[in-house]
């Protein structure tokens, strides 16, 4: 660690204003050579993020991201309006206060047209909005039975799926895009993606469909839309559906720039936005002819209305986009100076980790976000997708660290293989602690040889092992909340074992 | 409700010491005002029916369920969500008496079940199992979003509607069960099958219990392939068994009557091979686990109203009766209250008693001139910005030259939705006659509001 870098102290007595502010050393790597000094003005960031636990390393803002109470706050008062008076509500101050929502989205993005932008819970169902138009087209025999839709391999689980419940079953044929991981360059994303292309047009087929990530989920990855969208177009892809659902907040998004038909970003994620909301950027909407899939009365009226009322809700979510973007404005730089602070902080939080664990990235720090993919010990023999959930809530449930876990198969003939990646956030609430208490979690893992294996315990083995997790938890979490130093080593060998339930440490 | 009794001298401390007033287990006056302290002052709120009420404790619940999502979501989805669904959910399977869990879904609210129900419709007959031309049944007055999600999946998968038309005054329900009998007829006229029927269990606009256990009987004996019954309104002011009414698929929102938060539904589905089939149409890595599972998780999202079911029912059992009991007031309260209206106005209810269930339509004189749909709304919008009364007004076209007559003999066209529950007191009632008296005295007429 640099000796001029100053994080965020926190004095747990002192609930004075927090400061975080980083000078650039003579040691700084390339990519950090042109950071600037970030203050936070006015701003006690504890204080809008003192509802989270204080116990949790909490180092997973991309699955569920995070929102400052006075948001919340905001949010709150929406709320209650709607619970005094909802006729009055809804008939006088719903619809504008979306559109409020809207408009601010679309200078967010750089849109041409506030017509553009449709309000939804999610990236999820933006997903289902698009496919589902998709499905119709199979239908109504605009597209042929065996006509392709083209996906990367790493999309996430639930736009897969509804690939499958939409364009599989109504006859088309999916092509999935495998890049490797580790990854060293965009070149080998380009290269896989045009091949994919390719097999999707063979056979007189169309490719109706392109789902691109602008920035995988798991293993996260920043992948080059902007090129990935304009071979789509030279090669004749009807729709092409780019889902970044981590982009806004995390990287820059241009609408216009990236050129896709749909364009969808959650807002809670890294927008400080309360659950849920997102958007879905729309082209050229008159011609799209996208539906909400909840049928309401303002079917018919364009994808933006009928998004704005799907039934009796709670909507105020979706109202506070202005207020997210004061909270975001209070910083100096505003939310390109919050990316580029995350950016910088979370590559250098991650090559501190592969430092002392001695494994490596998953990509290079340009193609991480405000994310990154750290290698884990190959000792602790991660082997599978279960075994990786299981890490999970072993670090949450005994080291109070929150952080995704990552199988990555290993290729045929690979020596002591990388196959656990920890998923890392950062966003501006975190700090250094939350990455050391991961460092010793996994250090002590190590340490005590903890393993998966597929054996049956003794029961006396089983009952000795949790004994000394207990009391490793137990000094783990008086140690480090002082002096943030890596434990001594235990030398005891336990084996952990499938049925091992982890909860007993709560 | 809930009396300050004075105890009998049972207890024989009471001989020596000055006697106590007992208290009444039950929920006072006061303190239901009090849960319903955040419900804007000064305003008659006659429209429980459109977006329903909640009370304090139970928005107090919710914020704590959303906090601690906020504070560590990831444990919150792993070790929590789930469980907590399950909970709500098989509390209401015993509330509408479903034979197992899995068959009940919760989803945000009725508008999201039809597009479930019809979603699987509109695959149906993409997939060639429903032939083109084959028929949906729906009455006339089903709600907007229902007949526009019809055609958002039906008509546009090619499937035909026949609209029931339901008569309105109402009298009794063999008027109901004479339409549909015709109904029905039209949809197999042809050679046709009618693949669905969507029955209301309690009509929205206007509002009128529907005789569902009867209907649904109808369609099984017209051999109608599927039932769907829109029982937005119905969870919490009729009674509801699913099992009795024998429906395939059954949709009440919670929000409404049942003091839960926006928004929460449940979506029945009886068991059979026709219920593995729906699907929530916002796909998760769920899907496939079947409609509850699916349901139970659409992406991130806020929950906690799907989380309160058994802090809800602890609420309800603070009154006398429980849900009956509230049930039975409010019924007997809005009916009360309707005919009080009626009287002073010269009016007259839309159906009789025995059909209104928490709401009620209550006639408008005629000359305030209700003459089309935009009259009821601007109607609806002038009560609430000049006079504080919130309720929904129907515009009833005459049907060739016949309807209801006020006591000056003029036709009656517009209709007041006046709903009641247990926030509700008299003076709300009193201030709606009194602004209709008022825009009497003042010769209103709904063309006036045209100029504005």
């Amino acid at each position: 660690m640099a000796s001029n870098d100053v994080h965020s102290h926190r004095d747990e007595e002192n609930g004075g204003a927090t400061c975080i502010a980083t000078t650039d050393t003579q040691n700084s790597s390339n990519h950090r050579s042109d950071c600037k000094k970030y203050e936070i003005i006015d701003i006690d960031i504890r204080s809008e993020f003192s509802h989270h636990d204080r116990d949790v390393a909490r180092i997973n803002n991309g699955s569920f991201g995070s929102c400052p109470s006075s948001v919340i706050e905001s949010q709150q008062c929406y709320q209650l309006r709607f619970l005094q008076q909802p006729d009055d509500f809804y008939f006088n101050h719903l619809k504008p206060s979306i559109l409020r929502s809207r408009q601010a989205i679309k200078t967010l993005i750089k849109a041409d047209h506030v017509d553009e932008i449709s309000i939804i819970d999610n990236a999820t169902t933006a997903a289902a909005i698009v496919l589902q138009h998709v499905k119709w087209s199979f239908f109504e025999s605009k597209f042929n039975p065996g006509d392709t839709a083209v996906m990367l391999h790493y999309a996430y689980g639930a736009v897969k799926k509804s690939v499958e419940a939409y364009v599989t079953r109504a006859g088309g044929h999916v092509i999935e895009v495998k890049m490797p991981f580790p990854i060293a360059s965009n070149d080998e994303i380009i290269t896989a993606f045009r091949n994919a292309l390719e097999l999707g047009k063979s056979d007189n087929r169309k490719v109706r469909l392109a789902v691109i990530d602008h920035i995988t989920s798991m293993p996260t990855v920043v992948i080059p839309v902007k090129e990935l969208v304009k071979m789509c177009r030279e090669e004749g892809v009807d729709h092409i559906f780019v889902d970044a659902a981590h982009a806004i907040g995390s990287i820059e998004v241009d609408v216009k720039e990236i050129g896709a038909d749909f364009y969808t970003s959650n807002l809670h994620k890294w927008l400080f936005c309360p659950p849920s909301i997102a958007f879905l950027h729309c082209r050229n909407p008159e011609v799209a002819n996208l539906h909400h899939p909840v049928v309401s009365h303002e079917y018919g009226n364009g994808l933006a209305i009928e998004s704005s009322w799907i039934g009796t809700r709670d909507y105020s979510a979706q109202l506070v986009v202005p207020e997210a973007l004061e909270f975001v404005n209070r910083f100096e730089g505003g939310l390109d100076g919050i990316i580029k602070w995350n950016h910088q902080k979370v590559v250098e939080m991650a090559e501190m980790l592969v430092k002392a664990w001695g494994t490596n990235l998953g990509s290079p720090p340009e193609m991480c976000s405000s994310m990154a993919m750290v290698g884990l010990p190959p000792s602790l023999e991660i082997t599978s997708d279960s075994d990786a959930l299981k890490l999970r809530s072993h670090l949450r449930d005994c080291f109070r660290v929150e952080v995704p876990i990552y199988y990555r198969q290993p290729k045929d003939g690979e020596v002591n293989p990388v196959t656990g990646y920890a998923r890392i956030s950062h966003q501006i609430y975190n700090t250094f602690d939350d990455y050391y208490r991961f460092r010793d979690a996994v250090s002590n893992l190590v340490n005590c040889r903890f393993t998966y294996s597929n054996g049956d315990p003794t029961p006396t083995e089983d009952w000795i092992g949790l004994v000394w997790f207990g009391l490793v938890w137990w000094k783990m979490k008086e140690s480090s909340r002082f002096d943030e130093t890596p434990l001594t080593n235990f030398d005891f060998h336990v084996t952990v074992t499938n049925h091992l339930n982890s909860k007993i440490f709560l | 409700m809930g009396e300050i009794r004075r105890s009998h001298g049972e207890d024989p401390e009471d001989d020596h010491h000055h006697k106590k007033p007992k208290l009444s287990p039950f929920i006072t006056q006061s303190q239901i005002q009090q849960e319903f302290a955040h419900h804007q002052q000064g305003v008659a709120r006659l429209n429980n029916g459109s977006f329903g009420s909640c009370p304090g404790s139970i928005i107090a619940s919710q914020k704590r369920w959303q906090l601690k999502f906020l504070q560590q979501p990831d444990d919150f989805f792993f070790n929590q969500l789930p469980t907590q669904i399950l909970r709500s959910r098989t509390l209401i399977k015993d509330l509408i008496n479903a034979d197992d869990v899995s068959e009940v879904s919760l989803v945000d609210n009725a508008t999201t079940a039809a597009a479930i129900v019809l979603q699987h419709v509109g695959w149906a007959f993409a997939e060639g199992r429903f032939h083109k031309g084959d028929a949906v049944v729906m009455l006339h007055c089903a709600f907007q979003a229902v007949k526009k999600s019809i055609e958002a999946y039906v008509t546009r998968a090619g499937g035909s509607v026949i609209v029931v038309q339901l008569p309105f005054p109402i009298h009794s329900n063999e008027e109901i069960i004479s339409e549909f009998r015709k109904g029905l007829a039209r949809g197999k006229a042809n050679g046709r099958k009618v693949r669905l029927a969507i029955i209301d269990h309690i009509t929205s606009m206007p509002s009128v219990i529907i005789p569902v256990r009867e209907l649904v009987r109808i369609c099984r004996e017209e051999g109608v392939s599927e039932v769907f019954v829109d029982a937005a309104h119905a969870v919490g002011s009729v009674s509801v068994d699913v099992k009795d009414i024998g429906a395939d698929f059954y949709v009440s929102n919670l929000h409404k009557w049942f003091f839960s938060p926006p928004s929460v539904a449940l979506l029945y589905c009886r068991k059979s091979s026709l219920s593995s089939e729906l699907h929530h149409p916002v796909v998760s890595h769920e899907y496939g686990n079947g409609l509850a599972i699916e349901s139970a998780w659409i992406g991130t999202r806020d929950y906690s109203s799907q989380l309160l079911v058994p802090e809800v029912l602890d609420f309800i059992n603070r009154f006398e009766g429980g849900i009956e009991g509230i049930r039975n007031k409010n019924h007997n309260a809005v009916v009360e209250m309707g005919e009080m209206l009626a009287k002073a106005w010269g009016t007259s209810l839309g159906s009789p008693p025995e059909m209104c269930p928490s709401m009620a339509m209550v006639g408008l004189p005629s000359c305030l001139g209700v003459l089309s749909d935009t009259d009821a709304s601007r109607l609806r919008d002038h009560l609430r910005d000049e006079f504080s009364v919130e309720v929904p007004i129907h515009y009833q076209p005459l049907k060739d030259e016949v309807g209801a007559r006020d006591e000056g003999g003029g036709f009656i066209t517009g209709y007041a939705r006046i709903s009641h529950q247990v926030y509700n007191t008299i003076d709300d009632y009193i201030k709606f006659r009194d602004a209709v008296n008022q825009l009497l005295h003042d010769g209103f007429d709904c063309k006036m509001l045209g100029r504005e």
